[in-house]
């Protein structure tokens, strides 16, 4: 038994597990509260109920007081949901943040198109069109598999009756197993969205540096669209990072991209390239690109991340290096269902990276 | 148009940054005289993240309710008698340890962040020190208040402010805040509000909070948990200002490594008095300082330094000598208290059998090899009426002030000495991280008031110890000092409990 929560004013929703607090759900699915003893003697992580019951757990009297309890006001580390909520936290609203409402779509395949050896283009034509910020996903109801499952939209917000995905095969994943293996155009699945917090953010005017590895092109590839579609002039550097020259997809598309438009600069690098490949471009992981194109100083850029968590684990070490911090760090982690298993304890020193 | 509604952020900005002002007739620099002489670079004030987002009304608002719900159980705690509540009147002299050692320390951080309010440039900042100043303020007074009815009851409660300026063991957390405070405003803050209030500070009130928790220790339990609930701004507060300035210039990175290097362990000594009591003075154990030190340091400290290698920051020196010390530090700290407890302001004794079977169990790599036999050998002296006190008065390391009593950690038979000379003196350490704090800066620890110094000059009265203890110290001799077993403490708690003289 699980339950849905969530949290305004971002709209971020949270699977609640029977029996475990609103912070751990939180924290684990990549949603940040604000929190510090973790144990209901502090209060840092107030969290206002809007909607639900919850039970408030060992909230020290101290840190939560009656006032606050007559209130619905909890602590997100010791509260246990028991219906669906709506909580309203201390956090941020971006400003860049369109708030656009997710809602369901009826979606149809209309293409399957071979990337790379491990990675699908898919294309789903929905219902009615889909506002969406470029950078943003949506969750795919799949036959036959639990749950939904995430994917980055790669088309741009400018074509919005039809979203563009791109899936890696994922060893023994059942979502993506069934993608590649049994789905075929004209099937119907359900689709939501949009979500997430992963979207340029337009009011800073700060050169950008996309780094993407794998099938984390997605969400940059709808990101710079959008921005070139807009006539943005910003410098736009975008590195890819892939092991193989067959694992880098879209390629000739990126060149052409960067041909048309001087202020868009396409740095792909392989990091086990075949000899047969022949590759004359960077050698190495794609966040050791990004610091050899900058030497290391990347101070004056927002940076936005996409791809798997050691990717994004690399490149924000390298970016700190860099002297580019958690303000204009952006990422949208492509987490598996294994990653979720070794997640290490987080200290408080950081609240998204 | 309809204004905007303000959220939270936006709101708290105004409510306290707006409150800064422009310096047009007077010299900036001027208003702020200590904010550049640390060698700390600040390019923009306004990359402050304030840390919480409180203001004065609902402060008071808030603090009035902890301080009704805090001071009704302190009345019901005095009027059920609670002090008989507690497991043993041993437990008590945790309290005065605390009382003497750590409540002044509060107060300390009362006038230490009262003064950095004043002199950061940045409101922000500004804003967060003064909030904090008053929260410390509050913690002092109700620790007082919360220790004042174990005061009727027991010795060794009645001077301890004067008792804190000046007996030998308090200097050991006196000059730790002394430290801090004749630092600049940056230094306090990583020293105190980082490296103190983050990093450490669980093992200091969850031990002493914990502790009273399972020794019927009402009042304390509860003035720990008020506290805790202020400390959520204190550990932001700590978290804000080691990432304001790791961001805001480059040149900043080394100068809080060094920081951070020296007050993790200048912390480690400090807490090397909450390790044995943990271990030896509370009749009900809560959990061993070493697994305190693996769950608060080496796990929640590990993940926290993990994300600061980001910022190109490493573990503290001489961490690695820690996870040696865990082992051994609380028993050493205990057999120094033990050997000059005609000295102490509190009562000490030798760990029962059953103790000892229990401090085995936590310590089976080095109780029984090192320590159970000394402890044994005490309880052998003190069978044949010969119980042992050390008459000579102890070499104290310059850094930390403890007794040069600890040991190399790789051979616990052999204590520690390490020395320097420094404008033809030579100076005293007990290991290698005290040395390396005074060789970064011998001008300041020079100057240190060493209690054992300041008696051998005459500085502290009297011809004789007990003189010093006596008229220097205000310590009652025979009722404050010497063990447990026959003080007048445990005579009276003996009466209480319908127990016979033991």
């Amino acid at each position: 038994m699980s339950y849905q929560v969530t949290v305004e004013p971002t709209g971020d929703l949270v699977e609640v597990e029977e029996g475990q607090t609103l912070l751990d759900a939180a924290l684990r699915q990549g949603v940040w509260l604000p929190f510090a003893c973790g144990h209901g003697t502090c209060g840092t992580c107030k969290v206002q109920v809007l909607e639900g019951d919850v039970d408030v757990g060992a909230a020290s009297p101290f840190a939560l007081m009656d006032m606050e309890r007559e209130e619905g006001v909890v602590l997100a580390c010791c509260a246990l949901p028991e219906s669906d909520l709506v909580i309203e936290a201390d956090i941020d609203v971006d400003p860049d943040f369109a708030g656009y409402q997710i809602e369901d779509y009826q979606a149809k395949v209309v293409s399957i198109e071979e990337l790379s050896p491990t990675i699908k283009g898919i294309r789903l034509a929905l219902d009615r069109p889909m506002q969406f910020q470029a950078g943003q996903y949506v969750n795919l109801n799949l036959p036959g598999v639990e749950g939904s499952r995430a994917f980055s939209i790669a088309n741009s917000p400018a074509n919005a009756s039809y979203v563009d995905l791109h899936v890696r095969l994922v060893p023994e994943g059942k979502g993506t197993g069934w993608i590649h293996q049994t789905m075929k155009v004209g099937d119907e699945l359900e689709v939501s969205g949009p979500y997430g917090q992963f979207f340029v953010r337009k009011t800073d005017d700060k050169d950008v540096i996309f780094i993407a590895g794998g099938s984390g092109l997605s969400s940059p590839l709808s990101m710079i669209s959008d921005l070139l579609e807009m006539g943005d002039e910003r410098q736009i550097y975008l590195f890819q990072g892939a092991r193989n020259l067959a694992e880098l997809y879209k390629k000739s598309e990126l060149e052409a991209l960067a041909e048309q438009h001087s202020n868009f600069h396409y740095l792909p690098a392989l990091n086990d390239a075949l000899a047969s490949d022949d590759w004359q471009g960077f050698c190495g992981f794609v966040h050791e690109a990004a610091s050899d194109h900058f030497k290391g100083r990347l101070s004056g850029h927002k940076a936005y991340l996409c791809g798997p968590p050691p990717m994004i684990d690399a490149a924000i070490t390298m970016l700190m290096q860099g002297r580019v911090f958690e303000a204009d760090i952006h990422m949208e982690k492509f987490l598996t269902a294994a990653d979720g298993a070794t997640a290490d304890s987080k200290s408080a020193l950081f609240k998204r990276i | 148009m309809v204004a905007k509604k303000l959220n939270l952020k936006e709101k708290y900005r105004a409510l306290t940054r707006d409150l800064d002002w422009d310096y047009d007739y007077a010299d900036r620099k001027k208003a702020f005289p200590y904010e550049e002489f640390e060698g700390i670079k600040i390019t923009d004030w306004s990359k402050w993240e304030d840390p919480f987002r409180l203001t004065m009304d609902s402060y008071w608002k808030y603090q009035a309710e902890k301080e009704k719900k805090l001071y009704a159980i302190f009345d019901a705690f005095s009027q059920n008698n609670g002090h008989l509540n507690v497991t043993d009147a041993r437990y008590v002299n945790a309290i005065k340890l605390f009382l003497t050692g750590v409540s002044p320390l509060e107060y300390q951080a009362f006038q230490g962040y009262a003064h950095v309010g004043r002199q950061f440039g940045g409101a922000g900042a500004r804003v967060a020190c003064q909030m904090q100043s008053i929260d410390e303020l509050r913690h002092v007074q109700t620790q007082i208040h919360a220790m004042s009815h174990y005061n009727k009851f027991f010795d060794g409660f009645q001077d301890w402010t004067h008792m804190h300026d000046r007996v030998w063991y308090l200097s050991v957390p006196k000059s730790f805040f002394d430290d801090a405070r004749s630092a600049g405003p940056f230094e306090f803050l990583v020293a105190i509000s980082f490296s103190f209030e983050y990093v450490l500070t669980n093992l200091l009130f969850v031990p002493f909070m914990s502790g009273a928790a399972h020794n019927g220790d009402m009042a304390t339990c509860t003035f720990g948990f008020s506290a805790q609930s202020d400390e959520a701004r204190h550990m932001t507060l700590g978290l804000e200002i080691i990432k304001f300035l790791l961001e805001q210039h480059e040149d900043n990175v080394p100068i809080v490594q060094k920081w951070i290097d020296k007050w993790f362990w200048r912390g480690t000594r400090l807490l090397a008095l909450v390790g044995m009591m943990m271990d030896y003075m509370l009749p009900n154990k809560v959990m061993s300082w070493k697994e305190a030190w693996e769950v608060y340091f080496e796990d929640a400290g590990g993940a926290l330094f993990k994300d600061l290698a980001r910022y190109g920051i490493r573990m503290p020196k001489f961490v690695e000598t820690t996870a040696k010390e865990k082992e051994h530090i609380s028993h050493q700290a205990w057999w120094i208290f033990y050997t000059h407890g005609h000295a102490a302001g509190f009562h000490t004794w030798i760990p029962s059998a059953e103790e000892m079977d229990w401090l085995s169990e936590k310590y089976p790599d080095t109780f029984d090899k090192y320590y159970r036999p000394r402890w044994e050998l005490a309880k052998e002296m003190e069978d044949r009426g010969e119980r042992f006190y050390t008459n000579g008065l102890p070499q104290l390391c310059t850094t930390c002030q403890i007794p040069m009593g600890f040991t190399e950690m790789d051979n616990p038979t052999q204590i520690s000495y390490r020395s320097s000379d420094f404008e033809g003196e030579k100076y005293h350490f007990c290991s290698d991280g005290c040395k390396h704090i005074f060789d970064e800066e011998p001008e300041k620890y020079v100057q240190s008031w060493l209690p054992v110094h300041q008696i051998y000059q005459g500085n502290c009265g009297g011809a004789d110890v007990e003189t010093v203890l006596r008229e220097y110290y205000k310590m009652n001799l025979g009722e404050d000092n010497m063990d447990f077993k026959g003080s007048p403490d445990e005579k009276r708690w003996n009466e209480w409990k319908g127990k016979g003289v033991a």
